[in-house]
C-alpha cells in the first residue's frame, strides 16, 4: 500500500529540489469527496496532495496540454513534468511515448500502485450507501475500502463498489515510473475480458438495437475525446469546426477540407463518430475509461474499447502500453499475422 | 478561378464494352456532368485515330483535363496520357475509368452495365477535377550490376552484362562459383561433360575486366531504388590471400583436421585449409575456420609454418563492402530437398541410399572415387541399383506439392551412365510417370530403356530398408498389378529442387516476393518470367523454378537482357504520385514510417519526410496515418471523398 506521506516526500523532493517544473496530481474536492486533478507549482502545496481510491482520472491527459504550451513557447523550460500515475495511466505514458507524442526526459513519474484493489465507481458507491454523506474513502491491505461517512467508518467489500475495469486489470502498478510507491502488485484476474461476455452473446441484431439505443443518446459533446490522453490531434475527421489552418495552409487545401461526418447530432453520424474513435483506439486504448466516466448521457463506451482491445489481442497477440519500442498494433505488419478473415 | 473544362471519351472496345454498356448513353449522361464540356465515344478509343480524336478534342473544346473511359489503367493509361501531353497539357491531368475490368465483362445486363459505367465515369470526373499538375520524377543511373549467386545462371547473366560494357558485381556465397553444375557429371541429353563446359565460363569470369567477383560472401543489406541500389556485401575471411596462393597442396598435407566435404556431399573429407575442387575460382585454398584450432595460432598453425609464399593470414577479419549499382540479378539456385525428410526411404541413415548429386560425384572422373561406380558401405560395385523418382516432389500431403522437373531426365541419365561402368548390372526406375519434354530429351529416355536394357517400373516405393549387406525395395508395379521386392546393393533417390538454402533471408533483405513453394516469384507468369515485382530486380535459373541447364541459361540471359535495358539509360523516370506530408497535421508518430513497405519515410525533426524515389504511391501510409497527415498525390482524401459522393448521386 503507498504510503501517503511517502508520496508527498517523493514529490516535495523533486519539486524543492527543482528537478521537476511542477507536479500533476490529486487533491481533495470542495465539496464531495471524489478526488481532483490538481497542479503543483510550490513545495508547500503540496500538504494538499491526496492518493486514494477516489483518485479516478488519467492525469496523462493533461502532458497533451503541456506539450501544447511548449510549443507555443519560444524559450520552453525544459525540465519534467512531475505527474502521479497509477498502472493503467503508466501505460497511457507508454503509448505517448511509442508514438514520439512525448519523450522520456519530459516526465518524471511518481508511480502509484492501486495494491490489491483499484478505483471506486461513483455510481456503485452512490447505490451502496444510499444518500449517506462520504467524506472519504482509503484503500486496505486487503480486498476492501474503508468508507467513512457522517455515520462513521465501515469497511466494504471492494468487489461491491470498485470499477469494472480494475476487476479486470492486470497491471494494478506502473509499468513505467522513476519512482514506485507502494511496491509491485501483480492482479491475476480470472476472465481479462469477462464484462464483454454478455454483450458478446448477443444476436448481431440485439447488438444493433442496444447501440441504436446508446448512440442516439449521445450529444456529441466530445467528452468522451477531450478526455482521453490518445485523442492529440489537431484536426479531427469528425469535427470540422476545428479544422487546423494556417498562415501557409494553401486556398486549395482549405478549400479542400472534406466533411466525413456531419456537426449534428443524428444517429447515424453518431455511429460514425464512435466508430472511427473505437478504431483510432485499438492498440492504443489503456482502458483507463475515463470516456465513460465523462459521457454525460451514460453511454457504456468502455465495451467498444474494450472489445477492440480483445480483438488485438486474440488475433495479434497485442498489448498495449508495455513496450515502447515495437511498431504501434496498426503500424505493424508480421508474417505470421492471421489473414483468414481476407476473404 | 476560371473553372476547369473536362473531356470524356466513352471507348466501346468492339463490343467488349459495348456489348453490355450502352456508350452513347454514357456520353450523354456525362456530357451534362458538372465540368464536362466535351463528351464523345467510339469503337477503339486507344486505336491511332481514337487517339487522335483526344488530341484534336483538347485543341478544339480547349479541354484542360480529360476522362477516358475504358479498359484498366494498367493497359492503356500511359497511351493516354501521352496522346494529352501531345496536345501540350500536363499528362497528369489524364486519368482512366475503367468500365470494363470489373463492369461490362461483370454485368449480363445492359441496363446495369450502362448505369455502372456512368458512375464509375462520374467518380472519375470528380477525382480529375482535383488532380494536381505533375512532372515524372527522373533519376540518374547507377551503370553497375549486382548479381547474386555464381551457378551457371549467375555466370552466363553476368558475362551477358559485363560483355555489354557494364560493370559486374559477382557474388556468390560459397567459396568457388560454379554451383551445382560444376558438380554434375556428365549432361543430359548430349552427355558432354559438365567441368569441361562450365569452366570456360568460370575463367572467363574469373579474367574479365568488367567483373567483380565476390567469392565468400554474402549480400546483408539493400537500400535504394531501380538505378540507385546501395548493396552491403559481407565478404568472410578465407585466412589465405589468394594472390600470393601457389596451389602447392602443401598445407592440407600437415592439416590435422577432417571434416566432410561439401562439394564431395560427405562422400569424402577435406581438411581445414582445402580448395573446393581442383578448377575453383578463384584458384586459391581457403581456411574453413569452423574447424581450424589454428586461428589461436598457438593451438596448431602448421600449414602457415609450410607455407612458403606466406600466404596464410591468421588476422583476416570479416570485411564489410559497400556497392553502388543500378540492377540485381538474383541467381541463387536451388539446394536438394533433404533425404532426412523421407521416412520411408530411411531418413538418410542407410548408407548405401544417396541422392542424385552424390551419385553425379561417383560417376564423376574428378569425383571421391575417379568415377568408378561403389557404394559407400563396402566399396563394392553394385550389380542391382534401384533408382526412385519423384522422391519428395509432387507430394503436396507431406513435402513438395510440385514437380522437379528435371528429375526423370537425370535419373534415366544415371540409369544409363551406371551401365556404360558396369555392364552386368541392372538397373530399375520406380516412376511415376516420365517428363520427357524438351529438344532431344524423350530420344534420350528411350535409348536408356531400349539400349541400355534398364527397367523401368511404374509405381511407388513404399519402404526401403537396410536388410543385411542389402537395402531391400518394397515397392509396386502398377502397370503389372505387383508387388516388387528388390534386394538392392545402392539405392539412388531423385530428390526433390527446392529454393537454396538462404532464400527466405535473402528475399526479406531484397524486398522480394517468394512463391507458395519459397522459390522467388516472377511478375508475370507468362508475360514477365525474369522480372520480379521489384523494379530494377530480376531472377534467373533455378531460383524461380527447377529448371535444367539449357533452360537456366536462356533465362538469365533474358535477365541480362533486361538489366542492360536499364543500364543502357542516362535517366530512369519515375511516377510523381508519390506520398506528401502535411506538416502542421503529423506528430512525427512514426506509423506510417513502420508501414512503408519500400522505406520510403523517415522522420525528421519530428516530422515525417517521404523520398519521393523511393515511394511507390502505394497509398498504405494514408491509410494508416491516423492524423490524416499523409496523402497520396493526386489520389488524396478530398478527391476520394469526391468519388465517393459522386458514385452515390451527390
Ligand atoms: C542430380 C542432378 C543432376 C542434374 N543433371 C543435369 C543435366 O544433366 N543437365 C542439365 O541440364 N541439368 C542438370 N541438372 C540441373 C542443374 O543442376 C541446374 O539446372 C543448374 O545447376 C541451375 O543453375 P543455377 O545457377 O540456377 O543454380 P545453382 O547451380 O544452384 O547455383 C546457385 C549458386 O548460387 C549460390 N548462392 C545461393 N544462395 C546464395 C546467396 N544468398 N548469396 C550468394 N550466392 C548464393 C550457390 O552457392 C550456387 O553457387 C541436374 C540437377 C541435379 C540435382
Ligand atoms: S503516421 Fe501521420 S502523424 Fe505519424 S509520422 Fe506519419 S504522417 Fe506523421
Ligand atoms: S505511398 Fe506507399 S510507398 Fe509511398 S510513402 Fe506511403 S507507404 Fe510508402
Amino acid at each position: 500500500m503507498v504510503a501517503l506521506e511517502d508520496l508527498k516526500q517523493e514529490a516535495k523532493n523533486v519539486l524543492e529540489g527543482g528537478t521537476v517544473k511542477y507536479i500533476i496530481g490529486y487533491k481533495k474536492p470542495a465539496v464531495g469527496f471524489m478526488a481532483v486533478p490538481a497542479f503543483f507549482h510550490k513545495p508547500e502545496d503540496l500538504d494538499a496532495l491526496v492518493w486514494d481510491p477516489t483518485c479516478v482520472h488519467n492525469l496523462v491527459l493533461f502532458l497533451k496540454d503541456e506539450k501544447k504550451k511548449k510549443l507555443g513557447q519560444k524559450e520552453p523550460d525544459e525540465r519534467p513534468v512531475g505527474i502521479v500515475v497509477k498502472g493503467c495511466d503508466s501505460r497511457a505514458v507508454n503509448v505517448l511515448l511509442q508514438e514520439n507524442y512525448i519523450d522520456r526526459e519530459n516526465v518524471y513519474i511518481l508511480g502509484v500502485s492501486c495494491g490489491k484493489t483499484g478505483m471506486v465507481d461513483l455510481k456503485k458507491v452512490r447505490k451502496y450507501f444510499k444518500g449517506k454523506i462520504i467524506s472519504q474513502i482509503d484503500f486496505n491491505e486487503n480486498e476492501s475500502f474503508t468508507v467513512t461517512t457522517t455515520e462513521g467508518k465501515v469497511e466494504v467489500p471492494a468487489a461491491d463498489i470498485f470499477a469494472v475495469r480494475c476487476t479486470e486489470c492486470i497491471t494494478a502498478s506502473p509499468v513505467i515510473h522513476d519512482v514506485l510507491l507502494g511496491g509491485d502488485s501483480v492482479r491475476t484476474p480470472e476472465n481479462p475480458f469477462g464484462s464483454l461476455e454478455e454483450m458478446e452473446s448477443k444476436s448481431q441484431g440485439q447488438k444493433w438495437d442496444f447501440w441504436q439505443e446508446q448512440l442516439t443518446k449521445c450529444i456529441r459533446c466530445y467528452a468522451c475525446r477531450s478526455i482521453c490522453p490518445m485523442c492529440y490531434c489537431d484536426e479531427c475527421v469528425v469535427d470540422t469546426i476545428n479544422f487546423a489552418v494556417y498562415p501557409d495552409t494553401p486556398a486549395e487545401e482549405k478549400a479542400q477540407k472534406i466533411k466525413w461526418v456531419e456537426k449534428s447530432p443524428t444517429t447515424s453520424e453518431n455511429f460514425i463518430y464512435h466508430m472511427v474513435r473505437a478504431i483510432h483506439l485499438a492498440g492504443r486504448c489503456v482502458d483507463c475509461a475515463e470516456c465513460e466516466r465523462a459521457c454525460p448521457m451514460d453511454i457504456p463506451l468502455r465495451f467498444l474499447n474494450k472489445k477492440l482491445e480483445k480483438e488485438s489481442k486474440k488475433l495479434f497477440d497485442y498489448d498495449v502500453g508495455y513496450d515502447t519500442e515495437i511498431p504501434s498494433l496498426i503500424s505493424s505488419f508480421r508474417d505470421e499475422d492471421p489473414e483468414d478473415f481476407i476473404r | 478561378m476560371k473553372k476547369k473544362r473536362i473531356g470524356v471519351f466513352i471507348c466501346h472496345c468492339g463490343t467488349n464494352i459495348a456489348g453490355t454498356v450502352d456508350v452513347k448513353k454514357v456520353a450523354e449522361a456525362l456530357s451534362k456532368h458538372d465540368g464536362v464540356v466535351h463528351s464523345e465515344d467510339y469503337v477503339y478509343m486507344c486505336s491511332d485515330p481514337g487517339q487522335k480524336r483526344i488530341v484534336e478534342a483538347i485543341k478544339e473544346n480547349d479541354l484542360d483535363k480529360v476522362v477516358v473511359s475504358c479498359c484498366s489503367p494498367n493497359l492503356h493509361e500511359s497511351t493516354f496520357r501521352n496522346a494529352v501531353k501531345e496536345a501540350d497539357k500536363n499528362a497528369f491531368q489524364c486519368e482512366i475509368a475503367n468500365i470494363r475490368e470489373q463492369c461490362s465483362w461483370v454485368h449480363p445486363n445492359m441496363e446495369e452495365g450502362t448505369d455502372k459505367a456512368i458512375k464509375i465515369t462520374k467518380t472519375v470526373v470528380e477525382k480529375v477535377k482535383h488532380n494536381e499538375e505533375l512532372e515524372p520524377i527522373s533519376v540518374p543511373v547507377t551503370r553497375r550490376a549486382l548479381v547474386i549467386g555464381g551457378g551457371i545462371s549467375g555466370i552466363q547473366a553476368a558475362l551477358d552484362i559485363a560483355n555489354s560494357g557494364h560493370e559486374v558485381i559477382l557474388v556468390e556465397k560459397s567459396p568457388s562459383i560454379g554451383g551445382h553444375m560444376i558438380q554434375l557429371s556428365e549432361t543430359f541429353p548430349t552427355l558432354d561433360c559438365s567441368q569441361c563446359i562450365l569452366t570456360p565460363k568460370m575463367v572467363e569470369v574469373s579474367k574479365h575486366e568488367k567483373i567483380k567477383l565476390l567469392t565468400y560472401s554474402e549480400v546483408q543489406e539493400v537500400s535504394g531504388y531501380v538505378g540507385n541500389f546501395k548493396a552491403k556485401i559481407l565478404k568472410k575471411p578465407t585466412y589465405v590471400d589468394p594472390d600470393l596462393c601457389t596451389l602447392c597442396d602443401e598445407c592440407t598435407k600437415v592439416c590435422p583436421v577432417v571434416v566432410e566435404s561439401e562439394f564431395e556431399l560427405g562422400l569424402t573429407g577435406r581438411r581445414a585449409i582445402y580448395i573446393p575442387f581442383p578448377q575453383a575460382i578463384p584458384a586459391t585454398y581457403i581456411l574453413d575456420d569452423t574447424g581450424c584450432p589454428g586461428l589461436l595460432p598457438i593451438a596448431c598453425g602448421k600449414c602457415a609454418d609450410v607455407c612458403d609464399p606466406g600466404a596464410i593470414d591468421f588476422d583476416q577479419k570479416p570485411e564489410i563492402v559497400e556497392e553502388e549499382i543500378g540492377v540485381i540479378v538474383v541467381a541463387t539456385g536451388y539446394d536438394l530437398y533433404d533425404k532426412t525428410n523421407m521416412g520411408e526411404y530411411g531418413y538418410g541413415k542407410i548408407p548405401d541410399v544417396m541422392d542424385g548429386l552424390q551419385f553425379e560425384r561417383l560417376c564423376s572422373a574428378s569425383g571421391p572415387t575417379n568415377g568408378k561406380i561403389i557404394r559407400p558401405s563396402d566399396l563394392k560395385e553394385p550389380k542391382e541399383l534401384v533408382f526412385i523418382q519423384c522422391a519428395g516432389s509432387r507430394d503436396p500431403e507431406l513435402h513438395c506439392a510440385y514437380c522437379s522437373k528435371i528429375c526423370c531426365m537425370y535419373t534415366s541419365k544415371h540409369a544409363m551412365l551406371y551401365k556404360h561402368h558396369v555392364h552386368d548390372g541392372q538397373a530399375y526406375v520406380f516412376y511415376i510417370d516420365i517428363r520427357s519434354g524438351g529438344k532431344g530429351y524423350e530420344e534420350f529416355v528411350q535409348r536408356t530403356v531400349e539400349n541400355d536394357g534398364v527397367l523401368y517400373l511404374r509405381g511407388k516405393v513404399s519402404k526401403v530398408f537396410q536388410d543385411g549387406d542389402k537395402v531391400k525395395v518394397w515397392g509396386v508395379d502398377t502397370l503389372a498389378g505387383k508387388d516388387i521386392e528388390i534386394d538392392a546393393d545402392l539405392v539412388v533417390l531423385a530428390m526433390a529442387m527446392r529454393p537454396s538454402e538462404g532464400t527466405e533471408k535473402l528475399a526479406k533483405i531484397l524486398k522480394m516476393s517468394l512463391d507458395k513453394d519459397g522459390f522467388f516469384s516472377e511478375a508475370h507468369p507468362k508475360l514477365k518470367p525474369v522480372e520480379s515485382v521489384s523494379a530494377g530486380m530480376f531472377i534467373a535459373g533455378a531460383a524461380q523454378a527447377p529448371k535444367d541447364i539449357p533452360e537456366a541459361v536462356a533465362q538469365a540471359s533474358g535477365a541480362a537482357a533486361k538489366a542492360i535495358g536499364i543500364l543502357s539509360q542516362e535517366r530512369l523516370y519515375h511516377s510523381p504520385m508519390v506520398a506528401k506530408v502535411n506538416k502542421h497535421l503529423c506528430t512525427g508518430c512514426r506509423m506510417c514510417v513502420d508501414v512503408c513497405a519500400y522505406d520510403a519515410i523517415s522522420i525528421k525533426d519530428g516530422i515525417a519526410e517521404v523520398n519521393e524515389v523511393l515511394c511507390e504511391g502505394c497509398g498504405t501510409c494514408s491509410a494508416t496515418c491516423l492524423r490524416a497527415a499523409i496523402s497520396v498525390k493526386n489520389s488524396t482524401p478530398y478527391q476520394v471523398h469526391e468519388m465517393i459522393n459522386a458514385s452515390l448521386g451527390g
